[in-house]
């Protein structure tokens, strides 16, 4: 019975905490993909401890519910509890509501993540099917072009996916950055992100306000880009990948050409700014060396296994 | 590439080149000049299309006339309407190359840029 509230206690000490623990960890980009698994992995874990806390609840609570009351009682108040306090019609009637409580609360929020991933899902096909009806084709690229003066480039989702480029980025992009757009897209698509927005998005939306959910919807974005970056720098070369980045934000053609490589640039100047592009842009310029990508790898790689395995040692242990 | 809504696009690129109501013999006839295709096969597509609310039918004899329920323009504008708002909360899922940035932001970079390519090495 004990393991029921180690479990839930672990949960929401994970949901508030693990935000600090990850931040330093993952901000540096060094590692996207254990960094991403990081994250993941903590929103597992708080996932598991709370579906196997409650599951544990429930079942004490129909099955034998004065040992429940016992436990709880000892929990809160120590031994100034008594056999008399916990046994009493009034203390069973608040355990009982309590379990309730806790239930009905998980519950809702299953039922909150279903509606939001499911109605993501239809509205991404949905628009992914008009996308490919509506635009026309980019001839030997698989992508389809929107009349639109505003330069954009995004891909969706679907059955099948798409990837939309506006009249007003192919105004602004040289053939090589458009293969470093598309190749962005592809990356996203073929590393299946939308599938990581979907899911992440709809935990953020079923716990609303918790730390974990809403940071880690927010990175998990994050990271894909870096995730996207990466591969599209290896097929168009990171020169092209940042002039396409700076033609589609700045709605202005910058040439390949122009963009500074391996200058000597003191790290933070450009994510200084705090924005997103200058983020991207400036590890673009500076990626991490492959030594810190080991080191940051391997010490994320550790923290996931703890997120998931310590539900199960908890569970395991005070039961 | 488009796989299966293919010849849906191919449809409805047609309704839109006519501008006005249209017979499922008339699309077909276009599209036989250029690929092998059925009667039936472009019939289906066309009720497809009717059915998911993209075209638009009346009665003329035996044989319906579509028509676009919107233009491209407008399925263009709709579009990117949801594209752009991904950036608040539309529930979309979708992922942008890059978000634009305004002046002041753009500038800044620039600069920074700018003052890279000065130093560097030549």
């Amino acid at each position: 019975m004990t393991a029921a509230f180690a479990l839930l206690g672990y949960a929401i000490a994970a949901a508030w905490c693990a935000p600090a623990l990850l931040a330093p960890l993952t901000s540096s980009d060094a590692s996207v993909r254990p960094a991403l698994a990081a994250w993941l992995s903590a929103m597992a874990g708080v996932l598991i401890s709370v579906t196997l806390g409650t599951a544990l609840i429930a079942a004490a609570a129909t099955q034998d519910l004065p040992s429940l009351a016992r436990v709880l009682c000892r929990g809160v108040a120590g031994t100034a509890c008594t056999p008399q306090m916990y046994r009493s019609a009034l203390y069973s009637a608040g355990v009982t509501i309590l379990a309730a409580g806790v239930t009905v609360a998980a519950l809702a929020a299953l039922w909150r993540y279903g509606r939001r991933a499911r109605r993501a899902v239809t509205k991404t096909r949905l628009h992914a099917q008009a996308a490919l009806l509506a635009g026309r084709e980019l001839a030997g690229t698989g992508a389809v072009v929107l009349d639109d003066p505003r330069p954009f480039a995004y891909c969706v989702a679907g059955r099948p996916a798409a990837i939309v480029v506006t009249s007003g980025a192919l105004a602004v992009l040289d053939e090589p950055q458009l293969a470093a757009v598309l190749a962005h897209e592809r990356a996203h698509l073929a590393g299946h992100h939308h599938l990581l927005a979907t899911v992440t998005r709809g935990l953020a939306a079923a716990f609303p306000g918790v730390p974990l959910f809403i940071r880690g919807r927010d990175e998990a974005a994050r990271l894909s880009e870096m995730a996207a970056d990466d591969t599209a720098a290896r097929s168009a070369g990171r020169r092209t990948l940042i002039a396409a980045l700076l033609s589609i934000a700045t709605g202005a053609a910058i040439p390949g050409a122009s963009v500074p490589f391996a200058a000597p640039v003191a790290q933070g100047r450009l994510a200084a700014a705090g924005y997103a592009v200058p983020a991207r842009v400036e590890r673009l310029l500076r990626p991490p060396g492959s030594g810190t990508a080991a080191m940051f790898g391997l010490v994320l790689t550790l923290v996931s296994a703890v997120f998931i395995l310590l539900p199960a040692v908890l569970a395991a242990t005070a039961a | 590439m488009r796989g299966f809504g293919d010849l849906e696009a191919v449809v409805m690129q047609r309704v839109w080149d006519h501008g006005g109501p249209v017979t499922v013999r008339e699309i077909f006839d276009e599209l036989r000049e250029t690929r092998p295709i059925a009667y039936t096969t472009v019939m289906s597509t066309m009720d497809n299309l009717h059915r998911k609310g993209w075209l638009a039918r009346e009665r003329d004899g035996k044989a319906y006339r579509y028509t676009a329920v919107a233009s491209r323009e407008e399925y263009s504008a709709r579009l990117m309407r949801e594209a752009l708002a991904e950036a608040g909360d539309t529930e979309v899922v979708l992922s942008h190359f890059v978000a634009a940035m305004d002046g002041g932001q753009a500038d800044a970079l620039r600069g920074v840029l700018d003052k890279l390519a000065r130093r560097r090495p030549s």
